[in-house]
């Protein structure tokens, strides 16, 4: 098995980097310097029985690149950091379909959070790969996903005070 | 304020719920839990929607074909391309090129020496990549299928600025599927094909226009493998064919041998 059985996975590691970093090329800079990373890695991928190892080592390779930017940035550029973020009630796209109010939600969130729900929702991850993924304990991903979800719960029935209260957030392993 | 599960039901099962993780054996109760609590449910209920919706986002990224440049980050390098990449590998990898050069009289001259799939031609590589990503495709693995098939072909010709034929595998048990448009790797046009057999088993010829003077093709069949996907190849007049599959290599060669007739020009 070759570096280019990585290449069924790229649509969905293009839409992964994509929704996490809210920026189109930026995202496929990202998928790019992960595959760059995987070619140079590939001898210490150790593949699974079942073939599921892959996709998950291409995450992992990709959250740390990923990690890097945030930490040489102090954040993620192509989002608001959660301090910033305004009453919605103010916001003349407020009346915009569901799904561009979900992916501004989805961009208040601190990167940490969003990778989880990302990994576990979208990607449909299991707990225990995804805390493998972030390299973090399982429960972790646990209470960071708990945390997420409310935001995004309430950041999209425009409640205020949710922010607030999570505004502290930092990225943390 | 988030109301407190009590013991007996954990904040974490209620995401196992809504994520399909809550081992089986625990699935009865945590169901009989949310019947009983109205705010929990209410929740999970939100978490399941959210869910749904953040699936719904970006998918058509999913569809996009591949951009060329991630495309070629993982092609496969011959050995020999990884050990010259490293620079402590450079002198070495000099000083041994010209011992062996000096020891055999340059019998070898580089091209010929080809190493781990490298040294086929340019359309061949686009062929297995083409192969790679559109075989597994579910939803998507045709642009045009089979049922509009003239279309297809009149379409496919006219982006290749040259008469295209789909050859008839039914002999061999394949059926077309459908074809799609590709770019090469100069942003040329090439078509691919697909056929399936009745397990599912799925084979694509890729055609490529080539500037090689027609006079010059050969015509014979090529082979080549690329990981567990197998490649015959060969030039019929200005045209270039990769028939590509993960099937026992007999059973490829005589699909190149059932083709090769149907696509004489």
């Amino acid at each position: 098995m070759g570096i280019e059985s990585a290449l069924p996975h790229i649509p969905r590691l293009r839409r992964y980097a994509r929704l996490l970093t809210g920026d189109a090329t930026r995202a496929d800079d990202l998928v790019q310097d992960t595959l760059e990373r995987a070619c140079r890695k590939w001898s210490l991928w150790q593949p699974r029985a079942d073939g599921s190892g892959l996709r998950g080592w291409l995450f992992s390779l990709m959250h740390n690149l990923y990690l890097n930017q945030v930490r040489d940035h102090g954040r993620d550029d192509a989002h608001e950091e959660l301090d910033e973020w305004t009453e919605p009630a103010h916001d003349p796209l407020s009346h915009v379909p569901e799904r561009l109010d979900l992916e501004r939600a989805l961009a208040r969130l601190a990167p940490a959070g969003r990778q989880v729900v990302l990994l576990i929702c979208v990607e449909e991850l299991s707990y225990t790969e995804t805390a493998h993924v972030l390299g973090v304990p399982v429960g972790t991903v646990m209470s960071r996903l708990s945390r997420a979800r409310e935001q995004l719960r309430s950041l999209m029935a425009g409640e205020a005070q949710a922010p607030a209260r999570t505004a502290s957030l930092k990225v943390v392993r | 304020m988030k109301p407190q599960p009590p013991s007996d039901v954990q904040e974490a099962e209620l995401h196992a719920w809504v994520d399909g993780q809550l081992p089986p054996d625990r699935v009865t109760a945590v169901t009989a839990w949310l019947l009983h609590h109205p705010a929990d449910a209410e929740r999970v209920r939100a978490w399941q929607a959210q869910r749904h919706a953040l699936q719904g986002l970006e998918r058509d990224v999913l569809d996009e074909p591949i951009p060329l440049a991630l495309a070629r980050a993982v092609r496969p390098r011959s050995i020999w391309q990884r050990w010259s990449a490293a620079p402590w590998a450079q002198g070495i990898a000099a000083g041994l090129l010209l011992a062996v050069g000096f020891g055999l009289g340059w019998q070898f001259h580089p091209s010929v020496v080809s190493v781990a799939g490298n040294g086929v031609p340019g359309f061949v590589r686009e062929a297995r990549v083409a192969h790679v990503v559109y075989v597994p495709e579910k939803r998507h693995p045709v642009e045009v299928d089979a049922e509009q098939q003239a279309h297809l072909v009149q379409w496919l010709s006219r982006r290749l600025g040259s008469p295209l034929k789909a050859p008839v595998f039914d002999a061999q048990g394949f059926h077309l599927v459908g074809g799609r448009l590709l770019p090469g790797e100069a942003g040329q046009a090439r078509a691919l094909f697909m056929y399936e057999d009745a397990q599912g088993a799925r084979v694509t010829l890729h055609v490529s226009t080539l500037d090689t003077d027609p006079a010059k093709s050969t015509g014979e069949f090529r082979f080549a493998r690329w990981g567990d996907t197998q490649t015959f190849y060969w030039v019929q007049g200005a045209l270039g064919y990769a028939l590509s599959g993960q099937l026992p290599r007999n059973r490829l060669a005589e699909l190149a041998s059932a083709a090769h007739p149907q696509l004489m020009p």
